[in-house]
């Protein structure tokens, strides 16, 4: 088989950028699962006679302001930033999507309260609300991120919602029930196979996110001991030492840009995959216009042809 | 309700002057979304409150210390903090004060949540405002320019930069403003706040640093959307309509074109309304601002649970706010087509 038909003229792998970011996502989490191991130096020793040193052989990415070489303390904070962020998107995916088929199936009630939780929760900005939940729950990384994965469940749900209002209201699904297809079968044959691709979309997206948002944290110091390297660690004890390393930040500053680079890379390759108009149009963050209008409208057409 | 209200609406709107029907149809819509926001204010509120009822530590305890924790005195300082109430009774009641303004007093300083937050809102404020303004003026200018421009290089130097800006988050590019214009250029503070009562220009120059780094991901949001949506509409027969009538290019790109297109960038503005206030929170660390954020991660080391409360409370009510501005223009935006359809 030729490599061309293996990738396939419509697959997403065909754009370089596609191919480009998966490159780069594949070693983040090599890194992830490897980085502490092959760091060259100990990440936590501190040596007091090459403090602030520009990179070199000896010091790759030169050192920190206790002479620890930055980047045995990247390639050893990765897999906390990783791990963590796929935790919030795990929790965002697995409440979110699932949400989104249910309201447009259960009924007007189910889907109005549902929509009026994903709303409330769309109100709360993910840092403010992050840190009340270590504050109520204990000062950890995984809490915090946990918080942010709930946020990100709002956005899970309003796409899912929107793609399966869309598929369910088709004629072949019409057929199907015609032919007396159970609700079941509708959605596990007709509808999930369809939301996929703009799930992963959005997955893509979440991950992005998140990583910004673990970074930020580990920024702030959330959930974080001290001498434990983290991306965002090295990058606020940089921020310290502006006038005797003013080129410091811009390690870890790239090292996150790359990465979230390549997760958006890869989320307009699927876009551009499934096509424009796959995915559902902007909604504002609380509907109390002709968007809720619309949609309501096009939810009631649903469960008619449904009923 | 909102479709009885329509169609109500769409029965009585043969009698009535097209202009007052279309007041109408604002009105009812507005009300529709009053139906919608109660139960949002309602629901974000109460998480906001169950987040601290939730807080596994004994306030009463955490107040009294270890030595006069004693069983009764803290029973006694939990009846007088209205503690052995049930939830939603302690909701309530928090609710009822926190609409008129009391938030209630720190655990530890016994100062007024709500003075300590009218306090340091303003250099959040501040920020914030400004970098609104900056967002749509750079994103809007770049948009629009890329979309009239299509395939110029302008046009593909803004889709880079916007790629490119929007990987960067809002501490990175506060730290490296820091790096360009304070460590190594000197041309502005690094740090600190003085309130616009002190002079508008040393007020501008503390927050133009921090606006921006908040301002340019917003930007790059409003300038992708905009040029989007501006390019499909510019190539609507009205637009070619419009300038084959003779009407000058600048007004039909302005009140033509940019009226119809503004809709989505205008949505995504109200989206990005709480990544602006996360981007505000690292602005007040990389730039030593005394904002709202240095209060709540103080307050919530401390778990000074009243106090992360009312923070909460006060940026989701903001962020509400914002969204019903959004909403109400995006209304007023379109308000000619829903005069036709309604």
């Amino acid at each position: 088989m030729s490599r061309r038909a293996l990738i396939g003229q419509r697959s997403w792998l065909r754009l370089p950028s596609a191919r480009i970011a998966l490159v780069i996502l594949a070693v983040v989490i090599f890194l992830s699962v490897f980085g502490s191991a092959l760091a060259p130096q100990n990440p936590l020793t501190i040596n007091a006679n090459a403090l602030f040193q520009g990179p070199s052989l000896h010091h790759l990415l030169g050192t920190d302001y206790l002479g620890r070489d930055v980047l045995s303390r990247l390639m050893a904070g990765t897999r906390l930033s990783v791990l963590t962020a796929f935790e919030a998107v795990g929790i965002g995916l697995v409440l979110g999507a699932p949400l989104g088929v249910a309201a447009v199936f259960l009924g007007r009630w189910f889907d109005f309260a549902v929509n009026r939780v994903s709303d409330a929760l769309m109100t709360l900005p993910y840092i403010f609300f992050a840190v009340a939940v270590t504050a109520a729950l204990g000062n950890g990384l995984v809490q915090a991120m946990s918080a942010v994965g709930i946020l990100l469940a709002p956005g899970f749900f309003r796409v899912t919602r929107a793609a399966t209002l869309e598929f369910a209201s088709a004629q072949y699904v019409e057929a199907a029930e015609l032919l007396g297809a159970t609700k079941l079968h509708v959605i596990r044959v007709h509808v999930v196979r369809k939301v996929l691709p703009t799930i992963a979309v959005t997955t893509a997206m979440a991950a992005a996110g998140a990583l910004l948002a673990v970074s930020f944290f580990t920024f702030l110091g959330i959930g974080v001991t001290p001498p434990a390297p983290t991306w965002g660690g090295v990058l606020s004890s940089d921020l310290d030492y502006l006038s005797q390393a003013p080129w410091a930040p811009f390690i870890p500053g790239a090292l996150i840009a790359i990465t979230v680079g390549a997760l958006n890379a890869l989320a307009d390759a699927f876009r551009d995959r499934i096509g424009p108009g796959a995915l559902p149009a902007l909604d504002p963050v609380i509907k109390t216009h002709s968007t809720l209008t619309q949609s309501d409208r096009e939810a009631t057409d649903v469960r008619q042809t449904a009923a | 309700m909102v479709a009885f209200i329509d169609v109500e609406l769409t029965g009585a709107a043969g009698a009535i002057a097209p202009r007052r029907r279309r007041a109408r149809s604002i009105a009812a819509k507005l009300g529709g979304g009053l139906a919608v926001l109660i139960p949002v204010v309602v629901l974000s509120s109460f998480i906001t409150y169950c987040l601290g009822a939730l807080s596994n530590s004994n306030p009463a305890a955490t107040i009294l210390g270890q030595d006069a924790a004693t069983p009764a005195a803290v029973a006694k300082l939990d009846r007088a903090l209205g503690l052995d109430k049930p939830l939603v009774v302690q909701y309530w009641d928090w609710f009822t004060q926190a609409v008129q303004g009391h938030l209630g007093v720190s655990y530890f300083t016994q100062i007024p949540v709500s003075q300590s937050i009218a306090q340091r809102l303003p250099v959040d404020l501040s920020i914030a405002l400004l970098a609104v303004v900056l967002a749509v003026l750079i994103g809007g200018t770049a948009g629009t320019v890329a979309a009239v421009k299509r395939g110029s290089w302008f046009d593909r130097g803004v889709t880079i930069a916007c790629s490119v800006v929007s990987t960067l988050p809002a501490f990175v590019v506060g730290i490296i403003l820091v790096v360009l214009f304070a460590v190594s250029a000197h041309l502005l503070p690094a740090s600190g706040y003085t309130p616009p009562s002190a002079g508008i220009g040393p007020w501008l120059e503390h927050i133009i640093l921090p606006a921006l780094a908040l301002a340019l991901q917003v930007a790059a949001d409003i300038a992708r959307q905009l040029r989007t949506s501006l390019v499909s509409v510019l190539d609507q027969n009205y637009i070619v309509g419009a300038r084959v009538r003779g009407l000058p290019y600048r007004r039909v790109l302005v009140r033509h074109a940019l009226r119809n297109a503004s809709g989505p960038a205008l949505t995504i503005l109200g989206n990005d309304f709480p990544i602006m206030l996360a981007g505000a929170v690292a602005a007040e660390v990389v730039f030593s601002l005394p904002g709202l954020g240095q209060l709540l991660l103080a307050a919530a080391e401390e778990r000074d649970i009243p106090v992360v409360q009312g923070v909460l409370l006060v940026v989701a009510t903001f962020v509400i706010v914002v969204n019903l501005v959004v909403n109400t223009l995006l209304a007023w935006l379109n308000r000619s087509a829903d005069g036709v359809s309604a």
